[in-house]
């Protein structure tokens, strides 16, 4: 370099990561120059997350090196990262609701008078900083619990600028914002980069890179794809460096869709905030997939249509019948039934046995006079799944937390098969399942719906809705947008998700 | 991740910090109207002898509710209190009577017993990672069976009056406040301003709202609740010598259902239980409003069955707009 002052603040060189037997980056550079925001962006599992930690320090590089400033930096230490001037605002802000903003801001190294809190020095402090991005000063000593969303965003970022931030990484801040949020985040992110701060910023909304980014980094398959000025790419080419060239890949069987009775029909169905004007139908046999980002409303979709949070208009028909669905049970009984995602969370009872969590879908039908537990017929019925769609557990009695994530996920499955459901819901059905469990729960979800069932999909994992689903709906800002067939390119399908307004093209199959 | 919130579009309501929150303000108004409408019905209450015997009765609790509201600030619990404070009553309920110890020793013996006692709980908790109900749940029963060895079978009789000056008696008082509830009351205002000023007490609220969160941000977590509990304990020992001051004798069932006397004045003095919210202060007031309550049933010539019934209300009460006010935040 010939340059006196190299203008890279942070460069990563050849960053390489294994995670046991899987790469999941390989050879990465990447460097963030001062006062430019360069966007990092590729699909769900592509390396952003792996690369920001290994930037910030929170788990070490398999290869590789950081400099920050031309000065080689440790990897692996938060502290070193931190000291060095990296500062990270994940996307959960990691505040504590009780405390006020000032005190958020210096939890942990607060200024000390006499060995007391210095209020008034963190206040001035922190008002600075606030101001700087563009928040009332006067929220300082505001409890963080009584402010929205969007400025408790901005808190996060106020403190990580405590320290002697030069790159500032925000993992993906506007995902939970509203259009008008992300404006002031902007205007805030725009006022550092004025100051020389450099900012890696991570989105899935592409829309919103053309009008905050610089540069752009795509990351595929834990390689960079392409890195370029923001003015080059367009919504569209982004997307495509994102997925690649390659098409979909056929599903195992042809399109049985078209000639069945509609068994779930919506119409007109809303909530206020979440989704609005939601109407679909889906046939008998048919798989159609609810496709959107993070932050895109789909799951809400979902909720509803189970009665976790029930929609305030519209009309759910199951079919041909309309049914109200006000909670779970409703559903079930309407005969809609449903694999909930984040199954540590919503799905397993994971101190159970694979028996328990099978049968409790439906025990009536597995008690006698109605009152206690056939425990003879739940073993049974249990059985029966694990043959059916191949659970790989020792037994019934088996704890379902001894099982792998994939066999988990199988015996959510069976739980909500167990009640015999017309329609079946499956959100993220295969999130954090290994590639073989994915292949063999798809092959079960193509097998439900050749037996006549109604599925419906909601992801956000694109190569799964295009391998399994007949039809792709693109949910975004809470409608129904564009409709896809089998055959329709990734690149189209996450444009028109990611914000492309002209939707590109929105082949109706 | 399932179900994201919504972002908002409703402004919050600006509630800054103050230094009397909201609903110590409403319990203050609470115990005012009581006070008046009991100053109306009977000729009883405001006499010196009832305001004295009401500040006394709440004192002990007040002086370990201290203690219990920092350990339920780092949503935790500490439901062993009564046996402990068992434990520290027959000892040196014995070694004033059988050894002759003088009140100086003797407050700091019981000191140090409490505080090895609640030692023991704050190992358990913050280095056994275990869960503070089960650890406390557990030593109550060990604490017990340990004074109950003590004991050997016989309540302590006769202790000499070396703690006179904490006792509900004439000694115990200055100026006509009994002792035990001054102490209480600098107690409660040290633990205010440590909790409100001193950067150790605000990280308490930090290691409630989410320990994890607390640990990266360079707080020592294992070692404050260790704190915490030995804090306790330390006060535990302190109430135990006003209670030995206010009777002479050491029985046997002493210090049985203290902890929820406690819990329960924690908790109407607006303490989440959940954790991350609550300050000493309400904790005080909602040990006098116990012990208002318990006095106005006795005044009135009630059934002593409904303090219980009074109590149950407040609780239920403090616990639903809790409850109420996190709902209005996560809906924001």
């Amino acid at each position: 370099m010939a340059t006196a002052l190299p203008r890279e603040l942070l460069r990563l060189r050849g960053i390489r990561k294994r995670y046991g037997g899987v790469t999941v980056l390989r050879d990465v550079d990447f460097e963030v120059r001062a006062g430019e925001v360069h966007a990092l962006v590729g699909e769900n599992g592509a390396g952003k997350s792996t690369l920001i930690k290994i930037a910030s320090g929170a788990e070490p590089a398999g290869g590789g090196t950081i400099t920050v400033g031309g000065r080689r930096l440790a990897g692996g230490s938060t502290t070193a990262a931190l000291d060095a001037g990296i500062a990270t605002v994940y996307q959960e802000p990691q505040l504590f609701g009780e405390l006020t903003v000032a005190e958020n801001v210096f939890i942990g190294r607060e200024l000390r008078r006499r060995g007391l809190v210095d209020r008034a020095a963190q206040r001035a402090r922190v008002a600075e900083l606030l101001a700087r991005l563009g928040l009332d000063p006067a929220i300082a000593e505001v409890r963080v619990a009584d402010l929205p969303v969007a400025e408790q965003q901005l808190v996060s970022i106020a403190k990580a600028l405590t320290g002697p931030a030069r790159v500032l990484i925000l993992d993906e801040p506007s995902a939970i914002l509203t259009d008008r949020e992300i404006e002031r985040l902007f205007a805030a992110i725009r006022t550092l980069r004025a100051d020389g701060v450099g900012i890696v910023y991570i989105s899935h909304r592409l829309d919103e890179l053309a009008v905050i980014a610089d540069r752009i980094t795509v990351l595929r398959d834990g390689a960079v794809v392409a890195t370029k000025p923001v003015r080059e790419l367009c919504v569209r080419s982004i997307a495509e460096l994102m997925v690649g060239g390659s098409l979909a890949e056929p599903g195992a069987s042809a399109a049985t869709s078209g000639d069945g009775p509609v068994l779930l029909a919506v119409a007109g169905l809303g909530r206020t905030r979440a989704f609005a004007e939601v109407s679909f139908q889906v046939r008998a046999g048919e798989i159609v997939a609810l496709y959107g980002l993070v932050g895109s409303g789909a799951e809400h979709i979902a909720g509803a249509l189970y009665g976790i949070s029930p929609a305030d208009t519209g009309s759910i028909a199951v079919g041909g019948e309309p049914v109200r669905v006000h909670s779970p049970k409703d559903a079930a009984r309407a005969g809609i039934g449903m694999v909930p995602a984040d199954r540590k969370v919503a799905g397993v009872f994971a101190g159970k046995s694979v028996g328990f969590n099978i049968s409790v879908g439906d025990l009536p039908a597995l008690s006698r006079v109605a009152a206690w537990v056939d425990r003879t017929r739940e073993r049974e019925v249990a059985a029966g799944f694990i043959r059916r769609i191949a659970i790989k557990a020792p037994g019934v009695a088996s704890l379902v937390s001894t099982l792998s994530g994939g066999n988990q996920q199988k015996v959510v499955l069976a739980r909500s098969l167990a009640g015999r459901p017309r329609v079946l819901l499956l959100a993220e059905p295969t999130q954090g399942v290994d590639v073989g469990a994915k292949e063999e729960i798809h092959r079960v979800v193509r097998g439900l719906a050749e037996d006549g069932s109604a599925i419906l999909v909601v992801s956000s994992d694109l190569r799964e809705v295009l391998r399994l689903a007949d039809r792709v709906l693109v949910v975004r800002g809470g409608r129904i947008g564009p409709e896809f067939g089998r055959s329709a390119a990734q690149a189209d399908i996450l444009a028109a998700a990611a914000g492309d307004p002209v939707g590109g093209g929105g082949a109706r199959s | 991740m399932t179900v994201l919130p919504v972002p908002a579009r409703r402004r919050a309501r600006r509630v800054t910090s103050r230094a009397v929150e909201g609903q110590e303000l409403v319990l203050a108004g609470v115990i005012a109207v009581l006070w008046l409408v009991l100053g109306l019905v009977t000729s009883t209450f405001f006499t010196a002898s009832n305001l004295q015997n009401i500040l006394f009765t709440m004192s002990g609790v007040a002086i370990i509710g201290v203690g219990m509201t920092a350990v339920i600030v780092t949503a935790g619990i500490d439901v062993s209190v009564g046996s402990s404070f068992a434990v520290v009553a027959v000892i040196i309920g014995r070694a004033v009577r059988d050894a002759g110890l003088g009140p100086v020793p003797a407050v700091l013996g019981a000191l140090a017993v409490g505080a090895a006692l609640g030692l023991v709980n704050g190992i358990l908790v913050a280095y056994g990672r275990i869960h503070p109900i089960i650890v406390t749940f557990g030593t109550m029963n060990l604490f017990r069976f340990v004074a109950y060895q003590i004991f050997a079978g016989q309540q302590v009789d006769g202790v000499p009056p070396a703690f006179a000056f904490l006792g509900g008696g004439a000694p115990g008082r200055t100026l006509g406040v009994p002792n035990a509830f001054l102490l209480a009351a600098v107690l409660a205002a040290l633990a205010w301003f440590a909790m409100r000023y001193v950067p150790t007490g605000r990280h308490l609220y930090a290691i409630g709202g989410d320990a994890v969160a607390a640990r990266l941000a360079g707080i020592r977590v294992s070692r404050r609740l260790l704190g915490v509990y030995a804090l306790t304990g330390l006060v535990v020992g302190l109430a135990a010598c006003v209670t030995i001051g206010g009777s002479g004798t050491v029985q046997q069932n002493f210090g049985t259902g203290l902890e929820l006397e406690v819990i329960a004045a924690v908790v109407i003095g607006g303490t989440s239980i959940l954790g991350g919210r609550g300050t000493v202060l309400g904790t005080v007031l909602g040990a006098l409003l116990v012990a208002t309550v318990t006095s106005a049933v006795t005044l009135l010539d009630w059934s002593s069955d409904l303090t219980q019934l009074f109590i149950g209300v407040f609780i239920v009460i403090a616990v639903g707009v809790d409850l109420v006010r996190e709902r209005r935040r996560r809906n924001l």
